[in-house]
Parts: structure tokens; sequence; C-alpha cells
């Protein structure tokens, strides 16, 4: 069959309204490019006001765990080793990373908003590396920080930079599986919490082969191994990659999730179906 | 080009697939959207069967009751909802495949779901940016277009429904489509919106853009576009010209309104009539039943003669689409 095009639409807004010479330009500066554009998109829209209490009260809760190695009953970097498993590792990291990642993406497409930024030329992998990228951004501006703060609260002030690399790399990774667990279940933070709790906590607690592929075991290898006397506060754990090495496998596991949710973007109808 | 009377001609059963030889009005000569066999269902309801029409430069309605199956046809032709069957062509290209043909596609959706936290300048821009809109003064000349610019900076989760339409016409507009899909694009808007957002897509349509609007508000689709898919229960249904639709539903009863001051004696003379299938009296006004309307206006003056009455009106009363969706659906 042959589809003969029309000829190009001469002027994009016609009639009604003001003509365009009317219209001053808002502003001084050009539209960003589509990468920029869903980044900023990211940012401004879906991070509504009570996402970000969700994101907030973790890592208020991360600063008080702080607190709470320093008046545990142990020696200072035994206290926070014990405090950092359970409490910044095994909950604030993946709450605030599952609060972050399923709104990037997961939550703007049960929305039916995510049409909006479907209906363009725009490469699923750009839309989904922006996405995540703005959940990493506003993670570093608040988890990061969180961390850090309880590190030096508990006591730690060299374990700072350690803890701040594994934040970093961690929530990048989280997010990461958070973004392809948004655009695969419907029930996605269900999910997440079927991953971070059963998966992560209770059989990676045993297997150590599901905990070589756990951001949750591996940011804490990763914290592990950066800082020193580390076998000392009985986090590093045998079988898993620790420091750097730790931080290459959470962003290998960062590009499978992405590629993952690139793929599974072509393959998604992005609105409910039915009249 | 005009793109309002592509065609004259009416179709009712499903269509052959098409061909150039075929002279079909579910279908256009110049067609820059070509809908083959678009089969969809979602478990077990059946959304599109095997419909299958196109669409050219100018304004074309997409009607139906509600359930029919016209926004999911809208999504599948802007590639949002992939086919279980067929194939959909925009612009030569498989929209829910091809990523570069979005470009030249944009969608109005009905349902409400906007960014709730975004201005309407942010969002115009947004789309603005992903379609890489090299004039930055676009967005809000579009906003323009459509009333907006004065609340450009305010957040369309605060908007009125018509508000948030324009906003979402405006996010359309500022892509330079060549074609334009519009779902229920007037919802919620006021009277003179409405009027200038018809004006808007009579121009946009006139610029040889392809614009596909659907509406409940029948009457004002028949002032949109004069040529029309009618599409029921997920297949199509009618297709051209809504007069020549209504023609081709000759065959079946149509009624009639005469007001004279003689009414019972005109219509004591019409019941007698072998064309007149039922007649009504109420005061001055007469209403006509008739599968032969044709025959029945031939025969209508000298009847009026010979009752002696004199017609003060004469007027078809389902002449409207209201009236062939209701004769599509027996």
């Amino acid at each position: 069959m042959t589809v003969t095009p029309p000829p190009p639409p001469a002027a994009p807004a016609p009639p009604p309204g003001p003509s365009p010479a009317a219209v001053p330009p808002h502003g001084g500066r050009g539209l960003p490019s589509p990468f920029v554009a869903v980044v900023g998109y990211t940012l401004r829209a879906c991070l509504p006001a009570k996402r970000w209490w969700g994101v907030l009260l973790p890592c208020l809760g991360a600063v008080l765990f702080g607190w709470l190695a320093t008046v545990a009953n142990a020696s200072t970097q035994r206290a926070f080793a014990f405090v950092a498993e359970q409490g910044l590792f095994g909950l604030v990291l993946p709450l605030t990373c599952l609060v972050i990642g399923d709104a990037v993406l997961g939550a703007d497409v049960r929305a039916g908003t995510f049409a909006f930024t479907w209906l363009s030329p725009v490469r699923f992998p750009t839309i989904v590396v922006g996405r995540w990228l703005g959940g990493w951004l506003v993670a570093l501006v608040t988890l990061v920080p969180a961390l850090v703060i309880a590190t030096l609260i508990a006591g730690i002030p060299e374990g700072a930079g350690a803890m701040a690399v594994a934040a970093a790399s961690g929530s990048a990774a989280y997010i990461g599986v958070f973004v392809m667990l948004g655009v695969m279940a419907r029930r996605s933070a269900v999910w997440a919490l079927a991953v971070v709790f059963l998966g992560e906590r209770l059989l990676g607690a045993a297997l150590s082969g599901i905990a070589q592929i756990s951001p949750m075991w591996e940011t804490q290898q990763v914290y592990a191994g950066l800082v020193d006397d580390a076998a000392g506060w009985r986090l590093l754990r045998d079988g898993t990659p620790n420091g750097w090495g730790a931080v290459v496998r959470l962003v290998t596991i960062l590009v499978v999730t992405l590629a993952i949710a690139s793929w599974r973007l072509a393959h998604l109808s992005p609105t409910a179906g039915d009249e | 080009m005009s793109g309002r009377s592509p065609s004259s001609s009416a179709t009712f059963p499903a269509p052959p697939p098409p061909s150039a030889a075929t002279f079909d009005p579910a279908f256009v000569p110049d067609a820059t959207v070509v809908v083959q066999q678009a089969s969809v269902w979602f478990g077990h309801k059946v959304a599109l069967t095997e419909l299958s029409c196109s669409f050219g430069p100018g304004v074309t309605g997409l009607l139906g009751p509600n359930g029919a199956g016209k926004t999911t046809l809208m999504r599948a032709i802007v590639g949002l909802l992939p086919l279980n069957d067929g194939q959909i062509h925009v612009l030569g290209h498989d929209p829910h495949r091809e990523r570069d043909v979005q470009q030249s596609i944009a969608l109005v959706p009905e349902d409400e779901a906007v960014p709730p936290a975004l201005t309407a300048r942010q969002l115009v821009r947004y789309t603005a940016a992903l379609h890489r809109v090299s004039d930055r003064s676009l967005p809000d000349r579009c906003l323009a277009t459509v009333g907006l610019l004065e609340v450009a900076d305010r957040r369309v989760g605060k908007f009125s429904k018509g508000m948030r339409q324009r906003a979402k016409v405006a996010s359309a507009l500022v892509t330079d489509p060549r074609v334009l899909v519009l779902d229920e694009p007037l919802n919620g808007a006021d009277p003179v919106q409405r009027v200038a957002l018809i004006e808007l897509f009579h121009a946009l349509g006139d610029q040889g853009r392809t614009v596909i609007v659907s509406s409940h508000v029948l009457h004002e689709v028949e002032r949109l576009a004069s040529r029309q898919i009618v599409v029921i229960r997920g297949r199509l249904a009618a297709a051209g010209e809504h007069h020549a639709i209504r023609d081709g539903l000759a065959d079946r009863p149509r009624s009639v309104l005469l007001r004279s001051p003689q009414a019972r004696e005109l219509a004591a003379r019409l019941v007698g009539l072998e064309v007149v299938r039922g007649v009504t009296v109420d005061g001055q006004t007469v209403v006509v039943t008739s599968a032969r309307a044709g025959e029945l206006a031939e025969l209508l003056p000298r009847v009026a003669r010979d009752a002696r009455a004199r017609l003060l009106e004469v007027r078809p009363l389902d002449d409207s689409l209201e009236s062939v969706f209701r004769e599509l659906l027996r």
C-alpha cells in the first residue's frame, strides 16, 4: 500500500488567540534537550508532596539510627555495625529507594500520565535513564547525606566517606531495580517489598548467590570493604565482592535493570485500554 | 485543499480490505492513517473487531456510543495500544513500534490524567522539548491559541476539566503534528471556547493536517467534520458524510414534523397513504413516520392541497447523528 503524506503543515497554531508576534517568549532560555527534559520532568512531576514525606521520613529515621548507635551497650564500632546492617542498609536504604524508584516511572505509568512522555520520538533507554537519574539525584541530596550524618552522629567520622560511596552506589542500583519493577508489575510496591524482605533479607541472608545480586548486601559490602578494620565490624561477608568490587557489582545490577526496563517499555501499553 | 468533504457516499457493513481500486467511503485516496482489519481485545472483552478504514488530511469525526471502541481505536492509531490482529500505519509507519513516527503524531486523550504538579507552561514546554522544538516561543503561542496564556503558570492539577483539555490541546499543538487525534476535546469547555476550538480544528484541517476528532456532543461533530467514521460495538458501522449516511438509511423509518393549522385534516389524509407508517397529531403539529421518505416528500404537497391545509413547517426530525446511531444500533 502506498501512503501519500500531505504537504508539510505551514504554521503550527492558527486562528484563535493572539498572533504569534504578540506573545513574547517566556524566560530567556531555550528548550532543553529531551534527556534534560525527562530529568526535569522527573524532579517536578514525579515526586509530589506525599512522596517527599515518604523520602524524608526514612532519612530522619537514618539519623535516629545513628544516634541509637551511641546509646547502645557496646563499642561504638560494633554498635554502629549492627545499626548499619539492620537499620541503614536493611531498612532505610531500600524503603527510601522504593519510594523514589516507584515514583519516577511506575507511578507515572499507573496514573496514565506516562502517555505524555511515551508519545514522543524519544528512545526508551533515554526515558528510562532520565527517569532513573532524576530519582538518583533525589537520593543524592536526601538519602546519602542522611546516611553520612548517621555515621558521623554514631561517632565514626572515618567511615563517612565509605558510607557516602556505599549509599550513592547502593541507591543507584536500588532505584534501578525499583524502576524496573515499576514497569513490569502492576502492584509494583508489593513486589518491591517482597523482593527486599523475602528475597534479600531472608533468602539473601542464607544464600550468598542471592546476596551477590542484592543491592542491600552489596551496599553493605561496599561500606565494609572501604572502611578501615572492616573485618572487626563483622559486616564483611564471605563469597561476595566488597569495596570497589561491590561498587562494580552494583553498577552491573543498575545497567541490567535499566536495560530490562527499557525493553519492557517498548512492550508496554501505557494507558488502560477500555473505554 | 478542504478536508471536510472527502466523500459523499456511505457504507454500512464492515468493508473489505482496502485497495487502490476500491472506491469505498471508509477509505480516502490520500490517506495518512490506514487501519486494516484492526482487532483489539482485553481478556474476554472485544474492543475492536476487524475494523478497516483510513483517514486523510482534513477533519474526520469518529463517532459511536459509549463503549463503541472509539478511544481504543484512537489509542491504537497513535501507538499507545498494540493491536491483537491487523495493522495500523501512520504516514507509512507502525506507530507502536517505530518511535520516529511519533514526531508527527499527537494525541489529546479524553481521560483527565495530567501531571498535576506541572504548570500548563511546564507541560507544554516538556512536550516541546521531547519533540526537539527549536522555537522557544512556540509553547507560549500554543497556550495563547487555546486561551491559557494568562494562567500558564498555574498547576494543571488545579485546572477545571475544560482547561485541562485545552492544556492538552496546546501540548499537542506544540509538536506541530501532521496527524492530530483528539478524544473528546470539547469536554468541559464553555460555549465560547467550544466555538474557538472548533474553528481551530477546522483551521488545522485546512492546513493539510489529518485531524481525527471524537465527541459525544454529536451536533458539534456535525459542525466539526462532514466526513465521519461510525464505530459501533467495535465494528465499522458506517462511513462517509453524515447526510450520506442518513440517506443510506432511506429504507428505514424516518420521522417528519409538519405544522399546520389544519393538522387533523392533514393527518386524516396522510393516514391513507401507503408510504406512511404512522401519524401522530398534537395541536397544530403532525409527526409522520415513513419508510419511504423520498416518496412522502413528493406526495406531501398534493396531500396538503387536497386537505386544504396550509403547511407552516416541514422538518425532518431525525436527520441528526443521534438518529443515525439509533438506526444503526437496531
